[in-house]
């Protein structure tokens, strides 16, 4: 029988792709994606990871270290603004988890949590880009121009997503 | 919930508040006042950036396809207007042509060596973009290695896009011209009015409900009207005189009524850039 490739490495692996992908659908769909005045933030690195607390062992696969690192990245590569999703990744992460647990593990709660997740990503960006003078929005413009559109797309790729990564996972708990 | 709240983790929370803080007024002024950021974020921003490559070329590669059959289905009427203008830039071509060598001659003959117009551009192309709403940033696949450096300004298609932002050694992030922060925009450009008056302006806003770039605190009576077209300046710091920026689309008064406030319809698409040039001002 072949050898099985490791789930830690399908897992980084992924987070990786997941990240690049994110950049390049922003430059590739700009034109719709940051339409004014909405824009549409593709967050794949986040869904993955989310998507590996609801199937996979956290403590294995050391997910809120690897949220961190890609957190990391994200500040160094994307924005070159220090400190800001380095920090963001592992709550929302950690976030999830807590919740997570306490629902039943289907995709209705998988979905809600989901959209927590997204929800604080979202919005703890905005708090710290505002408070450096990134951004001028008013909540309301906040609100209704970025997270809205946001969720929806981000919900779209994650109901699209889970039915698939979820036999990667189960595949490799036995 | 009152586990959450056990000293430990406020202390873990605390620590790292004031850690990201830290961390976001260090780069913040990294970025304001030094040319390259530290070493160890250069050295990884070109790591992440040759990996991005690997996942960016197929990807382009996928959007070129899509394009070129777009672009075939257009192509009947693109060709019937294109014909017509054809002749027409001949004319100009030539004319340029006669102009550059006659100024060139003339400057010879003055004893000028380099004026604010001359330039070199440093082609490059676009391998990523920030995935953030406020953030309107791009990164290009050159950087110190090429000979860019800091605030140079950026051009796609017919016109100015942005000022470079961050230098690596083999890629640099580009700020768009419709980035909201408070601190970017400041392009000195100027608009050749009625009668060629000139009037001498900065950038000082962009309005993104709009997508205008707006341009304020202008005190000159010379008459302004739509259309003008509107160039950099070349004053004050490394943007070369005459790239062009866009036309005038519409003019107010400012929030007080004392000054002028122009309203700029930028030449390049912003959301469509797949290939740029950087500016070296000779």
């Amino acid at each position: 029988m072949k050898r099985r490739i490791p789930i830690a490495f399908i897992f980084v692996i992924g987070e990786f792709i997941a990240f690049f992908l994110d950049g390049s659908l922003s430059q590739i769909l700009s034109g719709t994606l940051y339409r004014y005045p909405n824009s549409l933030v593709p967050s794949l690195t986040l869904m993955w990871l989310i998507l590996a607390v609801f199937f996979g062992d956290s403590k294995k696969l050391h997910i809120t270290m690897w949220s961190a690192i890609i957190g990391f990245i994200f500040d160094m590569y994307y924005t070159g603004l220090l400190g800001v999703y380095v920090f963001i990744f592992p709550l929302v992460i950690y976030l999830c988890q807590t919740v997570y647990q306490m629902l039943p593990p289907n995709f209705m709660s998988g979905f809600l949590v989901y959209f927590l997740g997204i929800t604080v990503w979202v919005s703890l960006g905005f708090v710290a880009n505002s408070f450096i003078g990134q951004t001028s929005d008013s909540v309301a413009q906040f609100m209704v121009n970025t997270l809205a559109p946001t969720l929806a797309i981000n919900l779209v790729f994650m109901a699209l997503a889970y039915f698939p990564i979820e036999p990667l996972y189960r595949s490799h708990r036995q | 919930m009152q586990k959450f709240f056990s000293s430990r983790k406020l202390v873990i929370v605390i620590v790292c508040l004031i850690i990201s803080f830290g961390l976001m007024s260090v780069s913040v002024a990294f970025r304001n006042n030094r040319n390259t950021p530290p070493l160890v974020q250069q050295f990884g921003n070109d790591i992440v950036g040759f990996g991005d490559r690997i996942v960016a070329i197929p990807m382009n590669g996928v959007q070129h396809g899509f394009a070129s059959i777009h672009n075939l289905l257009n192509t009947y009427q693109e060709n019937q207007k294109l014909k017509s203008k054809v002749d027409q830039l001949a004319q100009t071509q030539v004319k340029d042509q006669v102009l550059e060598r006659e100024n060139k001659q003339l400057k010879r003959q003055l004893n000028v060596g380099s004026t604010l117009t001359g330039y070199e551009k440093i082609n490059a192309a676009v391998i990523t973009r920030t995935p953030s709403s406020w953030a309107s940033q791009v990164v290009i696949n050159k950087g110190q290695a090429a000979g860019v450096k800091k605030n140079m300004p950026v051009i796609a298609g017919p016109g100015l896009i942005g000022t470079v932002a961050e230098v690596n050694k083999t890629n640099s992030k580009v700020v768009l011209i419709s980035n909201t922060a408070e601190n970017s925009n400041r392009f000195a450009i100027q608009i050749i009015g009625a009668g060629s008056k000139v009037v001498n302006g900065v950038i000082t806003s962009y309005d993104s409900q709009s997508n205008r770039i707006v341009m304020g605190n202008i005190t000159s009576k010379a008459k302004l009207s739509k259309g003008d077209r509107v160039t950099t300046s070349g004053l004050g710091g490394v943007i070369p005189k005459g790239i062009y920026v866009g036309t005038v689309s519409k003019i107010a008064e400012d929030d007080y009524g004392l000054a002028k406030k122009v309203y700029i319809k930028p030449a390049a698409n912003l959301n469509d850039i797949e290939v740029v040039s950087v500016a070296v001002r000779n």
